[in-house]
């Protein structure tokens, strides 16, 4: 766990006893609450899990180096961006393979545009993200988030 | 009517998943077993984030009153609320669907479109335990610069976002639009805590509540109550004062 992840555990577990202090049926209606939101998400949650797990296995990150690495620049950018949009590989997978991307000879602005896409744009999560905002808030914030990821990615190829 | 169609869709995908896995560990029973593995990481690291998750939006929506809500991420939080919607999605942690519970539980209070967008994308790719780790292996440059562009783009689409869209487009109820009593019938479980509360008002029909009665002097204090102890905060009311 990491510590942030750790500091939200702590800070709720606080935030709950304070609840408690204040009021206790009001906290028994806020835990009832957090009940009902975590089963209407769970079985969501779970066939996204299962879904990024298998998209992982079958695309793995080696097959994805290999696949940009051959591709001229804009392609690669491009179908760097998509690779990024199906899969949610963690952090800590993620930016190691960036940067053996980039040692291996892949541009800084392919590595950059599947970065970008890879956290912010999820077609997996996208029926979750429906049910909570609505198919038109979902569709633009993702499409917008992927046109951006690639201006992010040219960008830091004029920079650096 | 949607509410039997998103089942079905939700069915459908549950379905297919479970299709390509047989099929998958039918045709190449390695690639099965590493997906199982990858998915054991993802289970483990949504149980670390999501209990404590649903629990604080819980605590913020009945102790953070909506005034407050509005001023730090309403309408005339202005910069103020560019800054600490920043803010609060940097020091997020778990993965991007994590934010969802929290975003809608703020714009139900009053946040604003821009706002929200700002939150989730910063969720999403600025988090700071991530922008550590990218230092390390892509070194202290490659961050910096990779996070001023990103905060400038999220700026930027994020105010593109909120013309584009208007409040009624997303599909959460928001509470300034409407006066007087409402279920929503895509959450409500039939669980009938309701009909004990207050069965003046509230009836089970086919497994989920309906309004008896629409034309009624409330008891507000039992009228509460109700809305209260729903586990899914289907109940709505809004009488013509505070609307």
């Amino acid at each position: 766990m990491d510590i942030f992840t750790a500091a939200v555990w702590v800070l709720t577990a606080g935030f709950l006893v304070f609840s408690l202090v204040k009021d206790k049926n009001k906290t028994k209606e806020a835990v009832k609450k957090a009940f009902g939101m975590g089963k209407g998400m769970l079985s969501s949650i779970l066939s996204i899990i299962f879904a990024i797990g298998l998209l992982l296995a079958i695309f793995t990150p080696e097959s994805i180096a290999a696949f940009v690495e051959k591709q001229n620049v804009f392609i690669a950018t491009v179908s760097a961006a998509f690779v990024g949009t199906i899969t949610l590989v963690p952090a800590f997978i993620a930016f190691p393979l960036v940067g053996t991307l980039m040692n291996g000879g892949v541009g800084i602005v392919p590595s950059v545009s599947f970065l970008t896409t890879l956290t912010m744009v999820g077609v997996v999560t996208i029926p979750l993200e429906i049910k909570a905002f609505g198919r038109k808030f979902t569709i633009i914030r993702n499409g917008l988030s992927f046109f951006f990821a690639i201006i992010i990615a040219f960008s830091m190829g004029v920079i650096i | 009517m949607t509410g039997i169609l998103n089942k079905l869709k939700e069915n459908l995908f549950l379905t297919f998943i479970v299709a390509t896995y047989t099929l998958i560990f039918l045709l190449r029973p390695q690639t099965g077993t590493q997906a199982i593995h990858n998915t054991g990481y993802f289970i483990k690291e949504m149980l670390l984030i999501m209990p404590v998750i649903f629990i604080l939006t819980a605590l913020l929506d009945t102790w953070v009153p909506k005034q407050t809500i509005m001023k730090y991420l309403g309408q005339e939080s202005k910069l103020k609320g560019i800054v600490l919607s920043f803010a609060l999605g940097s020091v997020s942690a778990g993965p991007i669907y994590a934010a969802f519970p929290i975003c809608v539980m703020l714009y139900k209070k009053g946040a604003t479109i821009r706002n929200i967008v700002i939150l989730l994308s910063s969720w999403a790719v600025i988090k700071i335990p991530m922008l550590i780790n990218e230092m390390k292996f892509l070194g202290p440059k490659f961050m910096i610069v990779r996070w001023v562009l990103t905060v400038i783009a999220i700026i930027i689409f994020s105010w593109i976002t909120s013309k584009i869209l208007k409040n009624e487009d997303l599909e959460i109820e928001n509470d300034e639009d409407k006066v007087g009593l409402n279920i929503n019938q895509d959450t409500c479980m039939g669980c009938s805590l309701c009909v004990q509360e207050y069965k003046e008002i509230f009836g089970i029909n086919n497994k989920k509540a309906f309004i008896k009665e629409h034309n009624f002097e409330p008891d507000e204090e039992k009228l509460k109550k109700a809305i209260e102890h729903c586990p899914v905060n289907a109940i709505e009311w809004f009488d013509k004062e505070s609307a």
